[in-house]
């Protein structure tokens, strides 16, 4: 090898690198920011840091984390879903009226309508998106009315309020694990399991190289739609999941249950170091995004700031996020046109 | 699975045609990509497909591959007939294909684009990562590289990318591997390494299939040749039987057709665009001409080659490293289009769909686009004016329309073309560069295409024209410019030039070290 060769190689090697750095790093990197954070309000209040401050927090987040996580799994497919929140209210809301009809039904016989309900609306989603061609936020700003709306109509104006709900139903998701709210357990449990489906499958690993390269996964034979429909569902899941556990938490289910989380579950997704431009990021770095949200929240709320304030020092942090995320998506971009792009 | 012991294994019938194509047809709406094209590809021997750009061996591959359907015909593997789904179905039946640029996944590891589809599992069906790891090192050895197969591919060099491609190709149990131009971007040391496998592979039996433009590589590790040409099959001789210039005269040996008229003697003027020594990075380098008021200079080579990277510096779209632009005899540093447009050079691009036009706008929007200022009056635009001059132009061009209020994307690719003409020219430039100007047009348009671009140079425009269609731009040229990997590696006069000539400095290898 001549001597110009081998320092070329040695550049290659330097940018390869820092690419690796910063795509191995991004939950490393959400964590060093939420500790920051929590040193920041821990400095600023007496309260924060206290047991019952930060059981509060982790509450707050759980369920926001299960619908990041949602979220993140169809951002990795370099798509995403603004149904988000009309899915948990619309699961949400036919579960708890059928509860209400039917008190005496088995838990997990309950457990298992939201789950369906949400798996059918993801469904929906998936085949607009992957076999309508619809883009993405088109066809999934469309179903955010109308699954909105099918829930008015289904409700007309009611509210299923919290007497007329099993009582099982809102003790349990107020219950301890070992001094940890049981909401928290299951969301962890559940980011876990999807983590570990997209870490460890075949089909996890699918849904990842679908949104790193779209094109390659032309060429490559992967059935594009199909593991892009699969994400629309999984989502829809876990909507379902986390409408119910949204339902027993607030006991009072109104038609306009986790209206807005379409923007918070994108919001903690890419804080999170999910790329919208897909193929990178984790479902746990997704909850700790949640994590990161709740806890600016809390904080804020413990320093008496004025709401619009949070709005906006939310809004900067998913600005921050979303810069941070084009960088690298521009470095990735540009390390692919090595030759001749035509 | 690369040993090269063959002692106990049954020894492979050389002559077995492992693969046949029989009657291949495929159009792409209008677009004939294939017309019957039908070959024997053997076992154990490397076989060569050659043939011009756009000779149609893009689509066999993908058709081979499960990645488009044939309209009719049969793929028959080992004697029986297959119709693969996907590239995935392909590999399992031991058919893979190794594309032109890789396409790989840059968020992923090496071990995973290698193992991708096929992930060995563990008993609870995840993948078993050390098992992963450990084969992709394996296949990545055979070939004589050395990548870390926990990197991920956002990073690694080209080369790199295309050794990965080849392993995952190697990773089913390969009987027929297709290679599209698989050293376009290798250095010559890398290229031998890649040699030595294919070699290796014959040995075992596999029946490789090599794409290439580098007629040395034909002479070096090819056993049997096919050429295609204008998307039908020329024929198919062992390789002994053929030399470079037969090989040649075979690629290129179409009649010219008689549709281009040449011009009377062009009378030419002082030079127009003049471009010295201009130069970017790792695309083309040192790369001198110029072109004169009223005369058509063609630019011809491969896809690939560096002619339109080398056109949109000069237009402004990709600034250059070094080098000068003199336009007009005034030297001029391109920084942007808009300002090239100003200074009187305009720029045809090749996908005229994509780059060119806006689809959903009308003919009269089109055209006046780059000119929107001047026809403006106190800001506001003078619409009667607008539509007068889209009305002058279309019928100088003559898009065939009911009205220029007609949307673009409903015409037809040659009408498009003349909008596209009519758009650039409005802005009355003093030298044009065209890209493939009738590239994917009808023969009639094509006609009208190279008489316009006849009379805009007769009118004393310098026209640049691109063209990978060898007797058009022989036809169209008054000086033919070759370039070849970046670099300018041939020029001829318009009496001088042939097709032979024009295609043997095309395809001439290591014309300039790769940076």
């Amino acid at each position: 090898m001549s001597v110009p060769d081998e320092s070329a190689a040695a550049d290659q090697t330097g940018s390869r690198r820092v690419m690796e750095f910063v795509l191995r790093l991004r939950e490393a990197g959400v964590l060093a920011f939420l500790a920051l954070l929590g040193a920041l309000f821990a400095t600023l209040t007496s309260t924060f840091l206290t047991t019952q401050n930060l059981t509060t927090v982790a509450s707050s987040a759980a369920i926001l984390a299960i619908a990041a996580c949602a979220q993140g799994v169809v951002l990795l497919t370099r798509n995403l879903d603004v149904s988000v929140g009309s899915m948990m209210g619309f699961a949400a809301y036919l579960t708890a009226d059928y509860a209400a009809r039917h008190p005496d039904i088995a838990p997990w016989e309950l457990v298992l309508i939201p789950l369906a309900i949400g798996v059918a609306l993801g469904l929906v989603n998936g085949l607009l998106v992957a076999y309508g061609k619809v883009p993405a936020l088109i066809a999934t700003l469309g179903t955010m009315s109308l699954y909105r709306g099918l829930t008015y109509v289904y409700a007309h104006g009611q509210e299923v309020t919290s007497s007329r709900l099993p009582p099982w139903m809102l003790t349990s998701v107020d219950a301890r694990v070992a001094g940890v709210p049981v909401l928290v357990v299951a969301a962890a449990a559940i980011v876990l399991v999807v983590w570990l489906f997209l870490q460890y499958y075949p089909l996890g690993r699918r849904i990842y190289a679908v949104g790193s390269n779209p094109l390659a996964s032309f060429y490559f034979g992967l059935r594009w739609e199909r593991v892009v429909l699969l994400a629309y569902m999984l989502c829809g899941l876990l909507c379902g999941a986390a409408g119910l556990l949204y339902a027993a938490r607030v006991g009072t289910v109104t038609v306009v249950l986790a209206s807005g989380w379409e923007m918070s579950s994108l919001a903690a997704a890419v804080i999170g170091g999910v790329s919208v431009s897909g193929g990178t990021g984790s479902v746990i770095g997704a909850a700790l995004g949640a994590v990161v949200l709740a806890t600016i929240d809390n904080g804020l709320v413990l320093l008496a700031v004025p709401e619009f304030w949070r709005m906006f020092i939310q809004g900067v942090a998913i600005v921050a996020a979303v810069a941070a995320d084009a960088v690298i998506a521009s470095g990735i971009g540009a390390s692919l046109r090595t030759r001749g792009a035509k | 699975m690369l040993e090269m012991g063959k002692s106990d294994a049954p020894e492979p019938k050389p002559q077995a045609a492992v693969l046949r194509l029989e009657g291949i047809c495929k159009s792409f709406g209008p677009v004939r990509a294939l017309e019957d094209v039908t070959f024997d590809v053997l076992s154990g021997r490397v076989h060569g497909l050659v043939g011009e750009n756009g000779a149609g061996k893009s689509t066999l591959v993908q058709i081979i591959t499960g990645l488009v359907q044939p309209d009719s015909g049969r793929v028959l593997l080992a004697g029986r007939p297959v119709r693969f789904r996907t590239p995935i179905e392909a590999r399992a039946a031991g058919v893979a294909a190794v594309y032109q640029d890789p396409k790989l996944f840059p968020h992923l590891s090496v071990a995973e684009n290698i193992a991708l589809g096929a992930y060995p599992t563990s008993p609870i069906g995840a993948v078993n990562r050390k098992q992963m790891h450990a084969t992709a090192r394996k296949l990545l050895q055979q070939l004589g590289s050395e990548i870390d197969t926990r990197a991920l591919v956002a990073g690694l060099s080209f080369a790199e990318h295309q050794f990965i491609e080849i392993a995952r190709a190697l990773s089913a149990d390969v009987r027929v591997l297709i290679l599209d131009e698989p050293t376009s971007a290798l250095t010559p040391a890398e290229a031998e390494r890649l040699f030595r496998v294919v070699r290796t592979l014959r040995e075992r039996g596999t029946a490789v299939v090599l794409i290439t433009h580098r007629l040395e590589e034909i002479a070096a590790v090819c056993d049997d040749i096919t050429v295609l040409r204008d998307r039908r099959h020329v024929a198919t001789k062992p390789a002994a039987e053929v030399d470079r210039a037969s090989l040649v005269q075979m690629m290129v040996g179409r009649p010219l057709e008689t549709l281009f008229a040449r011009r009377k003697a062009p009378t030419l003027g002082e030079d127009m665009l003049r471009v010295e020594n201009l130069s970017l990075a790792g695309v083309f380098a040192d790369v001198s001409f110029s072109v004169r008021a009223g005369e058509i200079v063609g630019m011809g080579g491969l896809v690939g080659a560096g002619r339109s990277e080398i056109a949109q510096t000069v237009f402004g779209v990709t600034p250059p490293d070094s080098g000068r632009v003199i336009l007009h005899g005034r030297e001029v540093r391109p920084r942007s289009p808009q300002q090239m447009l100003a200074l009187g050079l305009a720029y045809l691009p090749e996908n005229r769909d994509h780059d060119g036009l806006i689809m959903p706008e009308t003919i009269t929007h089109n055209i006046t686009l780059p000119i929107v200022r001047t026809l403006a009056r106190w800001s506001f635009i003078d619409r009667a004016r607008e539509r007068r001059l889209a009305e002058d132009a279309a019928t100088t061009y003559r898009v065939l329309t009911p009205s220029v209020a007609q949307i673009v994307s409903s015409l037809s690719g040659g009408n498009r073309q003349k909008v596209a003409f009519a758009k650039w020219l409005a802005t009355n430039p003093a030298a044009l560069i065209l890209d493939e100007p009738t590239h994917g047009i009808d023969i009639g348009s094509k006609a009208q295409v190279h008489e316009m671009i006849a009379q805009l140079a007769g009118q004393g425009l310098a026209v640049l024209l691109i063209s990978s269609d060898l007797p058009e731009l022989l036809a169209m040229s008054d000086r033919i410019l070759v370039i070849a990997e970046g670099a300018l590696v041939g020029e001829f006069s318009h009496d001088d030039a042939t097709q032979e000539k024009v295609m043997m400095a095309a395809a001439q290898q290591g014309a300039r070290a790769r940076q």
